[in-house]
C-alpha cells in the first residue's frame, strides 16, 4: 500500500466518522443566525423570525417589526377605544391614516370580487353573537333580521383620494377579516428593509414566508386538521415568498344546546357559515387578499370557492378541507402538496 | 525495480495497524452516535391553548406548571415517558392517565387548562403550521 492510498483511506474514515457524529450536517439553517420574537397582539401570539448572517440585524428587523406589528393593532383594533376604526364606528365618519385607508380599499375590492362574501360592515353580528367578548350567545332570529338591515359594505362611501369615508346609520365596521394578512406583508416589507432575506412569521397561525429557508430548500408550512380527533396534519406544502392563510370554524367557536356555533359569520345570513367546508386556505404573494379570500371561500362552499380560484387563477392557491376530511387543491400546488388524505386536484 | 514492487504488494505491520485502527474508529463513531441519539420526539406543554413549553422526550424534565387560575400540575419526564401528577384540581383526572410515550398521544388537565402533548419527529420536521 502506498502511502497516497494510505493517507486517503485514512482520510475518508475520518471525514465519514465526523459526518456520523455530526448526523451529516443537513441543517444548514443552524449554521445562520436567527432573531425570534413572541408577541401577544390582535388577539393571539405571533412569532416573528428572521436570519441573518449578522445576527444583530435580524434582531433589529424583528424588533421593528414588532414595532409595527403594535402600532397597526393600536391604529385598527374595534377594542381600543382610542382606535381609528373604534373612533370611525363611533363618529360614523373619518379621514383615514394610509394605512386604514388602504385597508378600507382593499376589503371593498374583495368585498365586490366575492359578491358580498368578505363585508367589513358584518361586525354587529359579530359582537352580538359574542365572538369580539368571549360572551357567547345565539341571537334571536329576529334580533339577526334587524342587524342584518345594517350589513352591506356597498353602502360605505369612500373616497380613495381624500381618504374621506362615511358609514350609513348604525353601521359598524371591523377591518379584523384582513388585518392581520396586511401586518403580515408589512413585516416582510420592514424585514427586507433590513436586509433580511430569509424570514418566517407566523401571526396566530397566519403565516407568511420571506424567501427561501436559509439552507435553500423550501419551507414546509403543515396545514393544520381541522377535525378535533386528527393527530395528523391536512397536509404539508412546501413554499416560499408567499402567505398561507387559513381558515376554519375549527379556530374559535361555542357549544350550546349540543350545537357548536363558529366565528365565521355569513354576511347574508347573519350566522356562522355552513357550505361543507371545514378549512380554506390560501397560498399567495399578497397577504392581505390571502387573508380576505381565506374567510370568503370558507363562506362560499366549495363550488364557488373553485370557481372563483378558476376565475382568478393568477393571483393565489387554494388547499380547501372538505366536512368529510377529503381534501381539493389548485393545479398549482400539485408539485408542492402533500397528504395523506383523499385528494382531488382542480384545474 | 522488482525488489520494490515486490514489497509494495505484502502488507505492512505498519499498514494493518492503519487498516485496524481504522476500524475501531469507526465502530466506536457508530456507538458514541447510538448512544446519543434522540428518538427526535418533542413533549409540548400548552396552557390554555398556547405553547409555554417544549421538551425533547430524551430529556429528564421534573417542574411545576402552572395552570389557568393559579392552579398547577407537576410534569415529569423521565426514561422517554412523560406524565403529570400533583394536581390542584379537584378531579385530578389527569394523574390517572397515565404515562405517554409516543406520538400523537396526550395528558390534560381540564380544570387547569393544561396539555402534554408529544409530538413526533416528522411533525418536527416542518417549520410552522398554518391554522
Amino acid at each position: 500500500m502506498n502511502r497516497k492510498i494510505r493517507f486517503g483511506l485514512a482520510s475518508l474514515t475520518l471525514a465519514f466518522c465526523l459526518m456520523l457524529l455530526t448526523g451529516c450536517g443537513g441543517a444548514a439553517d443552524d449554521e445562520m443566525p436567527s432573531a425570534v420574537k413572541d408577541i401577544n397582539a390582535m388577539d393571539t401570539t405571533m412569532t416573528l423570525t428572521a436570519y441573518n448572517e449578522d445576527a444583530d440585524l435580524a434582531q433589529e428587523a424583528v424588533d421593528a417589526a414588532a414595532a409595527e406589528v403594535e402600532r397597526l393593532d393600536a391604529m385598527l383594533s374595534t377594542g381600543n377605544k382610542g382606535s381609528e376604526i373604534a373612533k370611525l364606528n363611533k363618529d360614523g365618519e373619518a379621514t383615514l391614516s394610509e394605512d386604514s385607508a388602504y385597508l378600507v380599499k382593499r376589503a371593498l375590492e374583495i368585498h365586490d370580487s366575492t359578491g358580498g362574501a368578505f363585508d367589513i360592515s358584518v361586525y354587529p353580528l359579530m359582537v352580538e353573537w359574542g365572538f369580539t367578548t368571549k360572551e357567547f350567545k345565539v341571537p334571536s332570529d329576529e334580533r339577526i333580521a334587524e342587524l342584518l338591515q345594517n350589513v352591506n359594505a356597498d353602502k360605505i362611501e369612500f373616497d380613495e383620494d381624500t381618504a374621506h369615508i362615511k358609514l350609513p346609520k348604525n353601521m359598524q365596521i371591523d377591518l379584523g377579516g384582513i388585518a392581520k394578512g396586511y401586518t403580515s406583508a408589512r413585516i416582510m416589507d420592514i424585514f427586507k428593509e433590513h436586509g433580511i432575506e430569509h424570514g418566517l412569521v407566523s401571526l396566530g397561525g397566519n403565516v407568511q414566508l420571506l424567501g427561501n429557508k436559509p439552507n435553500g430548500n423550501l419551507w414546509k408550512v403543515a396545514i393544520e386538521a381541522p377535525e378535533d380527533d386528527a393527530s395528523d396534519y391536512a397536509g404539508v406544502l412546501e413554499a416560499a415568498d408567499c402567505a398561507v392563510i387559513t381558515s376554519g370554524g375549527y379556530e374559535r367557536f361555542f357549544e350550546a344546546d349540543g350545537v357548536r356555533y363558529h366565528h365565521i359569520i355569513d354576511p347574508s345570513t347573519g350566522r356562522p357559515a355552513n357550505a361543507g367546508l371545514s378549512s380554506v386556505s390560501i397560498v399567495s404573494e399578497d397577504g392581505t387578499l390571502a387573508d380576505g379570500l381565506s374567510t370568503s371561500l370558507y363562506i362560499m362552499g366549495e363550488e364557488y370557492a373553485v370557481k372563483y380560484w378558476q376565475d382568478h387563477s393568477d393571483e393565489f392557491e387554494i388547499i380547501l378541507v372538505r366536512d368529510d376530511g377529503s381534501v381539493i387543491i389548485s393545479s398549482g400546488l400539485e408539485d408542492v402538496f402533500t397528504t395523506e388524505r383523499p385528494l382531488d386536484v382542480i384545474k | 525495480m522488482t525488489n520494490t514492487k515486490e514489497t509494495t504488494k505484502k502488507p505492512r505491520r505498519a499498514d494493518i495497524l492503519l487498516i485496524g485502527g481504522l476500524i475501531i474508529a469507526l465502530g466506536i463513531a457508530a456507538l458514541v452516535l447510538n448512544l446519543t441519539k434522540s428518538s427526535g420526539d418533542t413533549v409540548i406543554v400548552r396552557v390554555s391553548g398556547e405553547q409555554v413549553y417544549s421538551f425533547g422526550l430524551d430529556e429528564d424534565v421534573d417542574m411545576v406548571i402552572e395552570g389557568k387560575d393559579g392552579g398547577t400540575n407537576r410534569l415529569i419526564i423521565s426514561d422517554g415517558k412523560a406524565w403529570l401528577q400533583n394536581a390542584t384540581c379537584p378531579d385530578k383526572l389527569c394523574e390517572g392517565m397515565g404515562k405517554i410515550d409516543s406520538s400523537g398521544e396526550s395528558v390534560i388537565c381540564l380544570p387547569n387548562e393544561v396539555v402534554v402533548e408529544i409530538h413526533g419527529a416528522d411533525e418536527d420536521d416542518v417549520d410552522t403550521v398554518a391554522k
